[in-house]
């Protein structure tokens, strides 16, 4: 099947056609490939373990990121995925990566990441859901909504000494308009703290394929893009963490424009 | 400095460390519902009001108190006036 990217849906019936089965394709498949996850997890995650040896954090997360390829699969005869500067390397534990917030799926497409042991910073919200909170606390995800920025400071320092990739919205909530909010300073502060390289994510076309308040699914092209890293060590001095997300601000902005020059 | 020109130093200071529009800074304005700042932007924002009004407030157990935005003006107000006043 030919995949379709959001200019493909200037083509009429056949993008009309495109984007129905669509619909009546990915979800069935994502609702059995989620069903059948969570029926195997009491197996696959005590397997996991025991043939590698690997903590509880460690093993969930590996198992969130096959759940992922999945998705990808999934998603693959509609989405066309762009990546650039994912080099594993470049993304070696430990290190901070921060990425652009536009949809749902943004959390499905770090799936797209050549590294499974990615831990998430996410909002109080998706752990009071069932099964979402169990699989959550299990892969050792931070509430950061419900920590004092000290805790998550500290949970944070923890991750990276495993070493894992600790991710973070840095926005906070999903843009309405596709332009970047507001950062807020976490992230910066844990790099600035702890000496860790920071790695920003631009993120494009995930509002095309689900934007907020949406349920209906379109063909997209979604990109992730990979920053250089950036030097916590670059910004020295009290407020550096303020300097230092407001420059990455400033050079994922200027690199989301650029992508949104080149959409179509 | 009179009242109304620590006022629109908190507000522009503050609008322009954490990205507010300066419309939504009302007296009445909490700080975390209203303006989205959360726990670590607090901590910043004791480091923004101190470098622009050149005094310290961080041991200040009364900064724990502050609620609104309105909170933050009368603070500041006040400790800028002791401060004038012992100067």
């Amino acid at each position: 099947m030919a995949t379709l990217g959001p200019c493909d849906r200037r083509g009429g019936l056949s993008a009309r056609l495109a984007a129905l089965l669509m619909n009546l394709t990915v979800y069935p498949l994502l609702i059995l490939w989620t069903l059948l996850g969570l029926v195997t997890l009491p197996l696959t995650l005590p397997l996991i373990r025991l043939v590698t040896g690997w903590s509880v954090q460690r093993t969930m997360r590996y198992i969130i990121w096959v759940y992922g390829q999945g998705w990808l699969l999934i998603m693959r005869p509609f989405i066309r995925f762009e990546t650039q500067g994912l080099d594993p390397d470049r993304l070696r534990a430990p290190a901070i990566l921060v990425v652009n917030h536009l949809s749902f799926f943004d959390t499905y497409c770090m799936a797209l990441l050549p590294c499974f042991d990615v831990n998430f910073a996410v909002r109080s919200w998706p752990f009071r859901m069932i099964f979402y909170g169990f699989i959550m606390r299990r892969a050792g995800y931070l509430d950061v909504e419900s920590m004092t920025w000290r805790e998550a400071l500290a949970a944070g320092q923890e991750v990276l000494a495993q070493p894992a990739l600790q991710l973070f919205f840095p926005e906070g909530h999903r843009s309405r308009d596709g332009r970047l909010q507001r950062f807020y300073s976490g992230a910066f502060r844990l790099a600035t703290e702890t000496g860790t390289k920071l790695i920003p994510l631009c993120l494009t076309g995930t509002d095309t394929l689900l934007p907020p308040g949406r349920f209906r699914l379109r063909p997209a092209r979604v990109r992730l893009h990979a920053l250089d890293p950036v030097d916590p060590a670059d910004f020295p001095g009290e407020n550096g963490h303020v300097a230092m997300r407001k420059a990455v601000k400033e050079r994922m902005r200027r690199h989301l424009e650029g992508l949104e020059e080149r959409r179509c | 400095m009179t009242d109304q020109e620590i006022i629109e130093r908190i507000d522009t200071s503050l609008a322009e460390e954490f990205e507010l529009d300066l419309a939504d800074m009302v007296p009445e304005a909490t700080i975390y519902e209203d303006l989205g700042l959360d726990s670590l932007d607090t901590v910043d924002m004791v480091i923004v009001l101190e470098a622009a009004f050149k005094f310290k407030i961080r041991e200040e157990a009364a900064i724990r108190e502050i609620r609104t935005l309105g909170d933050i003006h009368n603070f500041v107000i006040d400790k800028y006036r002791r401060q004038d006043g012992a100067a």
